[in-house]
């Protein structure tokens, strides 16, 4: 193996790690899509319930309840999507240095030990990176913690979902339409339940 | 592997030359790097790609103690002179870099901080190594539009970066131009491409004419000795440059 295949080996070991995140960036996309979509319902079935009266008072309390979820959602991914903008310059520095700690490595393996120097210079090196990959596990833990508060919220909404449900069932002649959005409801909140179990499942540094 | 090659000593005074990767992949350009100590301190001239990292710091370290590198002379900004500076940093963070100002901004994509890079003026100015004084000469526009070459006027050696360049068949590998005339057929080409200004060619041809060289050292290719350093500028001052073919 030439040096060049050696150094490309090295660089690929966190190349993982780079895909975790566009993972997790894609499915914060699509978690922002559906709130964005959960939000639109709201707004039509705030309406749908004031033609429909009395009968959908409790329905329009809860269609308004899951308007304002919606917002927070898209607040909560929003601060998801800085944290994973943040490391990405985190995983590139750890993965710079341990490709030019791989290179060093190399060359003072082709010196020998002997060569002034190379202790201080792999020691500096371990160093830096150490300090970056502890950089990146806080960057993992406050994620992952931030993924379980989001998914607190959405059992929330699941919540209102099923009221919303129960609530439709009392909408007189409006009863099909309402239950039509309570199920509407229902199946985007679970789609973004999913969404949130595959990013708690998505680490920045490999265990 | 890459070997170093001493081509000029003078007590405590030596030129290495870092020279012909048999073990390197073919896809990249063979490039020589060269190395000026002068007692406790040492300059690396072009020290080339991150890729061949490796063989350059073992040659190097095999000659000469690495801890004694000061500083690192970068003649322009391409990533076969340059790209492997975050491992020479790597390996000493308090390294000077001495590249034209022009590039300053530029090669610390590859790596370095605001106090890694000493930016040369366009008309060159002195960079000490131990107690020499080297001259950083300029030759703007031969490629690069922010070039310089490096004289050593106590052992007259001037290092050309890619001007005398040739790319060299494998069977043609000598450390030293050894027929001007045969090897010259191989730097043709890439000075007619690389070299885009006539005007700074004559100029640098003139400048360097009334230098005192007994070696003109490229960054590719064989080095040229005695008679075939004049024997070359003048060859260069003929040459059309800045030509797609003919």
């Amino acid at each position: 193996m030439n040096a060049p295949e050696r150094n490309l080996k090295l660089s690929l070991r966190r190349t993982g790690e780079l895909a975790g995140i566009v993972r997790v960036n894609e499915e914060i996309k699509a978690i922002v899509a559906t709130a964005f979509r959960i939000n639109l319902m709201a707004l039509n079935a705030i309406f749908l319930a004031k033609r429909a009266g009395n009968a959908a008072l409790g329905f329009g309390v809860l269609s308004n309840e899951l308007r304002r979820f919606a917002q927070d959602l898209t607040r909560h991914m929003s601060s998801l999507r800085d944290m994973t903008s943040g490391s990405v310059g985190s995983v590139t520095g750890v993965v710079q240095q341990q490709r030019n700690s791989a290179i060093l490595a190399e060359a003072i393996r082709q010196s020998g030990d002997g060569v002034p120097g190379v202790r201080e210079a792999r020691k500096r090196g371990a160093t830096r990176l150490a300090e970056q990959q502890a950089k990146l596990r806080a960057l993992d833990l406050r994620l992952r913690a931030a993924v379980e508060e989001t998914q607190q919220l959405v059992e929330l909404g699941g919540v209102l979902a099923r009221s919303a449900k129960i609530e439709a069932a009392y909408g007189g002649g409006f009863s099909p339409a309402l239950m039509q959005v309570s199920t509407d409801f229902a199946e985007v909140i679970a789609q973004i339940k999913r969404s949130l179990e595959v990013l708690g499942k998505e680490r920045l540094v490999k265990d | 592997m890459k070997q170093a090659h001493c081509i000029y000593q003078d007590n405590e005074h030596r030129w290495l030359a870092i020279a012909r990767d048999p073990s390197k992949p073919g896809y990249i350009i063979d490039t020589n790097e060269y190395v000026i100590v002068d007692g406790e301190e040492a300059l690396l001239c072009d020290p080339g790609g991150i890729e061949i990292f490796p063989a350059v710091f073992s040659a190097l370290s095999a000659e000469c103690d690495p801890t004694k590198l000061a500083g690192i002379f970068a003649s322009h900004q391409d990533p076969d002179i340059i790209s492997s500076l975050a491992l020479w940093l790597e390996f000493k963070p308090d390294l000077k870099c001495y590249t034209s100002w022009l590039w300053q901004s530029f090669l610390p994509h590859f790596g370095g901080t605001d106090s890694t890079f000493v930016p040369i003026p366009d008309p060159g100015m002195t960079i000490k190594v131990g107690g020499l004084e080297l001259q950083a000469i300029p030759a703007h526009y031969l490629h690069s539009s922010g070039n310089h070459h490096l004289y050593d006027p106590k052992a007259k050696i001037l290092f050309s970066g890619d001007v005398g360049a040739a790319l060299l068949p494998p069977d043609q590998n000598g450390l030293y131009v050894e027929d001007f005339s045969r090897h010259i057929r191989h730097a043709e080409g890439f000075h007619k491409r690389w070299m885009g200004s006539d005007r700074a060619k004559r100029d640098w041809c003139e400048r360097v004419s009334r230098l005192d060289i007994d070696m003109l050292v490229p960054q590719h290719g064989g080095i040229y000795r005695g008679a075939d350093v004049q024997r070359f500028i003048n060859w260069f001052a003929a040459l059309e440059v800045g030509v797609l073919r003919g």
